[in-house]
């Protein structure tokens, strides 16, 4: 009955396998040699989180996603997004800094946010002067999850959206609770004068 | 920081070559000691020998077997102390779904590929939740509920407790449960459920129900759980036992045979299923469930000696006296005299129907046991069968009528009155039946109208 989704999901599964051997590959290598060899590591990452969302917005056109929602603390987010990206965008000379105002759990499908936020952060450095900004706070029973960029803004509102946009914006959409739903607003009023991506979670 | 290189780590992984990567990145924590193992026989062996600080145990097993399934069996045996550290690995992306609906959930869980500093992250992490619940877990092993539960509510008012404020509401649920204080448990579960409808926690309501035999509103919620959440098998087999209190076994088994299939090696599924199909009449179930429960349950300690009577009582169900006499026997005498009271008046019972020149001896010396203790409604419609074919009336109407005034008389109606039936006493059972009725109306006048006796 799923088989193509059988097919997809059991070969991105077995990529993902290899793509962890090769990175533990590498990480005995920069133990063992005394090098820094991050980067490959961010490559091999970020071509495992492409393949899942690949699969996600798969799931989104056929209208079988789903969130699943664990309880998740929020600055434990934050701190996942600032390990997984800091070091790559100090490479090209931006800073990411992480300001989290909520300090209790809230229910979130943990992956799924985790991996909007990291692909904001990407989209943001790529036009971003000197400085990204994550931060977290809570408005009138709302998580607002922000990502702040000290560059241009974007060029059109709404911008056209690639496959991350569109991912957000529906998984966004399928966090519900007492008849709330979330949802995604960009805009170029960014607490860095750049662009926002805010994430609105009830 | 902890010390890493002073925590025993388990690796858990069919894969050779996953084995070796997970050890190199747990190496680069400084992990000293690192074990393997390839299976989920390994897994069980070594856990229960030399139980490690952490394991890192992939979700796919091999020879299907999950992860999941070795983790749920773990903290069933009582085999995972709550300082231990189990973090489930996996490539799947599906599984964050089976963690965000089960009751049984490890640690954490980390998708492949991660770096040795991310795995770092979520393992500090979990070593400082642990701390904080340190106290609570000590109470709770050694069963000081009271205390346990003092331990939650002040961590639930604390500063330091905020990062944990669902887990604290899942924790003291639990240990409402497990003190059987259900009606608590409800009210816990449903505080929780006025947060976020969270699956596991619509599972503790029904449960909670269940339990004060509240059958019809239990059976309304677990339907909600199972409809949102297929993938929830422990849900279906609540739903399953709830249909079964309610008599409706051949739902029941219709449910658990569904599950089993997808399951194949759950054997605590298998023994339900099992039960099930005996209540349903469909005894070549029931007996095929069984052998594998006894073939295949290779958890040390696992087929106990409830499986055999269960063996023992679908093959008198089949009408195979002879193989039933078998089983049996096949009992040591050492695991005999370890048996609890009802266990022996089971053995003794089925032993009776399967040869009345074995059985009756033993039987009638446990007779007087039999009149005055409290048994379970499986053993009491043994004893009620025994009783019937050696033509002790007292004591099989004293069961009959004891099963129908119980909790479980729904479950095993059809069963007490197709042996009634077979002895030739329909007209007796129906006179059992009309005063057990008249009992609980008498019953009823005596007490407030809202007493949860009327449910």
């Amino acid at each position: 009955m799923h088989k193509l989704l059988d097919i997809l999901a059991s070969g991105i599964h077995d990529a993902k396998n290899q793509l962890f051997i090769a990175e533990s590959m590498i990480a005995a290598s920069e133990a063992a040699h005394g090098i820094a060899m991050g980067e490959a590591r961010y490559a091999i990452e970020s071509a495992a989180n492409r393949l899942s969302r690949t699969l996600t917005a798969y799931h989104l056109m056929r209208h079988d996603a789903a969130a699943s929602v664990t309880p998740t603390i929020v600055g434990d987010v934050c701190d996942e997004v600032m390990l997984a990206q800091r070091k790559h965008l100090a490479e090209h000379g931006i800073a990411l800094s992480v300001d989290c105002q909520v300090f209790d759990e809230w229910p979130l499908d943990r992956d799924l946010v985790t991996d909007m936020l990291n692909n904001a952060v990407q989209n943001a450095g790529r036009f971003a002067g000197k400085a990204v900004q994550v931060s977290a706070t809570t408005d009138d029973g709302w998580l607002c999850l922000r990502v702040d960029d000290d560059g241009p803004g974007f060029a059109t509102l709404p911008p056209a959206t690639g496959t991350g946009l569109m991912v957000a914006e529906r998984l966004a959409r399928l966090h519900h609770r007492h008849e709330r739903q979330g949802s995604l607003l960009l805009s170029n009023q960014g607490a860095l004068g750049g662009a926002r991506f805010e994430l609105r979670l009830p | 920081m902890t010390d890493y290189s002073k925590k025993r780590f388990l690796v858990i992984d069919d894969q050779a070559q996953a084995r070796d990567a997970l050890r190199t990145v747990a190496q680069q924590l400084g992990a000293f000691a690192v074990e393997f193992a390839s299976n989920y026989q390994d897994a069980i062996f070594r856990i229960r020998n030399n139980m490690p600080d952490i394991i890192l145990c992939d979700y796919v097993l091999g020879d299907g077997r999950s992860g999941q399934q070795l983790l749920e069996e773990l903290r069933r045996f009582n085999l995972l102390p709550d300082e231990t550290i189990f973090m489930m690995v996996t490539g799947e992306q599906s599984y964050e779904q089976v963690v965000s609906a089960v009751e049984l959930i490890p640690d954490d869980y980390i998708i492949k590929p991660f770096s040795p500093d991310k795995l770092l992250l979520r393992l500090e992490r979990i070593v400082a939740k642990k701390l904080f619940f340190a106290g609570y877990y000590k109470e709770k092993r050694q069963q000081e509920y009271a205390n346990a539960l003092a331990i939650l509510e002040a961590a639930r008012d604390s500063e330091a407790g905020r990062p944990y404020r669902f887990e604290i509401l899942r924790q003291r649920a639990e240990i409402f449960i497990a003190s059987g204080d259900v009606k608590s448990a409800e009210t816990a579960y449903r505080s929780i459920l006025e947060n976020y409808e969270f699956p596991w926690a619509r599972a503790g309501v029904a449960r909670s129900l269940q339990k004060q035999n509240r059958l019809q509103e239990a059976r309304a919620e677990i339907d909600r759980v199972v409809a949102s959440t297929p993938h929830f098998f422990d849900a279906g087999d609540l739903k399953a036992s709830i249909c079964m209190a309610q008599g409706e076994h051949a739902e029941a088994q219709q449910i658990l045979d569904d599950i089993a299939k997808k399951t194949p090696r759950n054997y605590l599924r298998k023994r339900l299923l099992a039960e099930a199909a005996t209540l349903n009449g469909d005894t070549a179930t029931a007996l095929a469930a069984m052998a594998d429960v006894i073939a295949n349950d290779t958890m040390p300690g696992a087929i106990s000696a409830e499986d055999r009577l269960a063996t023992a009582r679908s093959h008198i169900n089949a009408g195979d006296k002879i193989t039933a006499e078998k089983v049996l026997l096949g009992i040591r005498d050492s695991e005999l005299q370890q048996m609890a009271l009802m266990e022996q008046a089971s053995f003794a019972a089925l032993l009776a129907v399967s040869s009345v020149d074995r059985g009756k001896i033993r039987f009638v010396g446990l007779r007087p046991a039999m009149l005055v203790t409290e048994f379970n409604s499986t053993t009491r419609l043994d004893i009620m069968r025994a009783a019937l074919s050696l033509d002790d009336h007292q004591l099989a109407d004293l069961q009959s009528g004891q099963l129908m005034a119980g909790p479980d008389a729904k479950k095993v109606f059809g069963a007490a009155r197709t042996l009634y039936a077979l002895h030739g006493r329909e007209k007796d059972f129906r006179e059992i039946q009309r005063q057990v009725a008249l009992m609980r109306i008498k019953h009823e006048e005596d007490v407030a109208p809202d007493s949860p006796a009327t449910a």
